[in-house]
């Protein structure tokens, strides 16, 4: 317990170091705010945006370099010489990376819905997204971070995916301003997929099944998939 | 009473045997140094021993203890340094040691390892601020933090300048007089010469030698040279007084050099033949056999590449 502690206060002291974690922090809730000078009262488009791009800045790019690293410098395989199960540091990380993402949405849905106005979501309905949705893009970083070579590669695979998983989900305009064959192939897509759940939650609908159910395969088969090719050296 | 026991250890890799037949064991207290060239299986042999590496044949037992199977209680006891490990660039030195002291259940207290190790001006620096040496002691005090009974540290000095190395030298001589056995592997004759009581030389995979430094120069039967002058208008033909000797191997001259080489104790006879003959010479000089030369002798080949 006493290392568990341990870990997790030291882990959480070096995410507060890392620039990164402060971007995905910042960067949803600066186009927010930005945006936010034009959104009207009762808005449902922009914060279901400025979610998902929050959970994929943490999932896709943060999450996969932190743990590459950790393998490239081989701080894993240092660890396997303690008493301590590299197992566990890869555990706390996640949990950390999943507290960075609830706190990143946290902020954007106290300052879109308290400062700005914008229309709050069906509390079930939006947690039911927000947590299939975090699952899912969790679960690529993860798969990011088994298949890159080091943390510049998963660096750079996270960004790579980033950009037209977000023009495709929708996260770069609205979709409504969209070609409809886009907005169709993007609700296959994980950024998709997120937004158009948390989109059917903030205008009060029944959540569709097609969104949920495509964040579930990303979320199972990433993960096993992951959790198969991971590699601890 | 052997600490580590290595009992016909073998490994491969797809076809490729990495280890074969390896044998030895490391006696409580001394500093057993693993020797040979990149690929000779030295961190093959190390890694099996920690328990990263499952053998695929032969027995370790470290401490009594199968590092397979009781991985668990074995890391409780041994220190490691690995090759090619950082630590994250924003860690501190205080918290790496603090974090590293909560992994045991038995931990030496960092901030004496801290003081011992010259890291006190650095507690509070972050990883990626250290100089070389610097970061190399902060992976010795890591790998006695939990108050090991062995360490074992791999290629300590590579990438260290010269002052950098003898320093660290001095360090593990610490480590070792506080009564922890160290495994050192190394490619560095000079470094396992000064330091190691004795050596398993490893070669493709195998153990071709096991001696103190010592006894691996005595008993390698090694070629070494001998040089003097010869007087000014000494007529003494060199190769037919010195070329039939015991031991001589070759005799060369250039002006009034002359250089000798061969084994064993074909010094003491040269210089024994010139007495004799009553043919004065200065400058005479034996060279010392190193632990280089018996390397080449045992392997064929050099490791200085």
């Amino acid at each position: 317990m006493r290392t568990l502690a341990k870990l997790t206060t030291v882990e959480t002291k070096l995410l507060v170091r890392e620039p990164g974690a402060v971007f995905a922090l910042a960067i949803p809730l600066f186009i927010l705010v930005v945006f936010g000078s034009a959104i009207t009262e009762g808005d449902t488009v922009l914060l279901p945006m400025a979610v998902t791009m929050a959970i994929g800045l943490v999932g896709l790019y943060l999450l996969p370099t932190t743990l590459a690293t950790y393998r490239e410098r081989g701080i894993l395989r240092r660890l396997s010489v303690t008493p301590v199960r590299p197992a566990n540091l890869l555990t706390v990380q996640l949990l950390l990376q999943l507290a960075l993402a609830v706190l990143a949405v946290a902020l954007l849905l106290a300052i879109g819905i308290g400062l700005l106005g914008a229309r709050a979501p069906g509390p079930l309905e939006f947690l039911t997204a927000a947590l299939l949705g975090t699952a899912a893009v969790f679960s690529i970083g993860l798969l990011i971070a088994a298949l890159a070579p080091n943390g510049r590669s998963a660096n750079g695979l996270g960004v790579l995916l980033f950009f037209p998983l977000a023009y495709l989900g929708g996260l770069m305009q609205p979709a409504d301003r969209m070609p409809d064959i886009l907005v169709l192939v993007g609700g296959y897509t994980p950024f998709g997929a997120l937004r158009q759940g948390l989109h059917d939650a903030w205008i009060g609908a029944a959540l569709a099944p097609a969104p949920l159910v495509t964040l579930a395969v990303y979320a199972v088969v990433g993960g096993l998939v992951a959790a198969r090719s991971f590699r601890w050296e | 009473m052997a600490i580590i026991e290595v009992t016909e250890l073998g490994k491969r890799y797809g076809t490729q045997a990495v280890l074969d037949r390896v044998s030895f064991s490391v006696e409580e207290g001394e500093v057993f140094g693993i020797l040979g060239p990149n690929g000779a299986g030295k961190t093959t042999t190390v890694e099996c021993v920690e328990g990263l590496r499952r053998p695929d044949s032969g027995s370790v037992r470290v401490l009594g203890l199968d590092p397979f199977r009781q991985g668990a209680e074995l890391r409780e006891h041994i220190g490691v340094q690995l090759q090619h490990t950082h630590l994250p660039e924003n860690l501190k030195v205080w918290e790496a040691l603090d974090l590293y002291a909560s992994f045991y259940d038995r931990p030496r207290d960092w901030r004496a390892l801290l003081e011992q190790w010259g890291l006190a001006d650095k507690r509070d620096a972050r990883f990626a601020k250290l100089s070389g040496g610097q970061k190399q002691r902060l992976f010795i005090a890591l790998a006695l933090v939990g108050d090991p009974k062995v360490a074992f540290l791999d290629e300590l000095t590579t990438g260290l300048d010269p002052q950098a190395r003898r320093a660290t030298w001095e360090l593990v001589k610490r480590v070792r007089a506080e009564g922890v056995t160290v495994v050192l592997v190394s490619h560095f004759m000079d470094e396992v010469e000064e330091l190691c009581d004795r050596v398993a030389v490893l070669d493709r995979g195998g153990v071709v030698a096991l001696d103190s430094p010592a006894g691996l120069i005595d008993g390698a039967d090694a070629e070494y040279r001998m040089s003097f002058r010869l007087m000014a208008g000494d007529a003494t033909d060199p190769s037919r007084l010195l070329g039939d000797l015991d031991g001589v191997a070759s005799v060369s001259r250039t002006g009034d050099l002359v250089a000798v080489a061969g084994r064993g104790e074909f010094a003491t006879t040269v210089t024994a033949a010139l007495a004799r003959e009553g043919v004065p010479v200065r400058d005479l000089r034996i060279d010392k056999r190193t632990l280089d030369d018996a390397y080449i002798a045992l392997t064929g080949r050099s490791l200085q590449v």
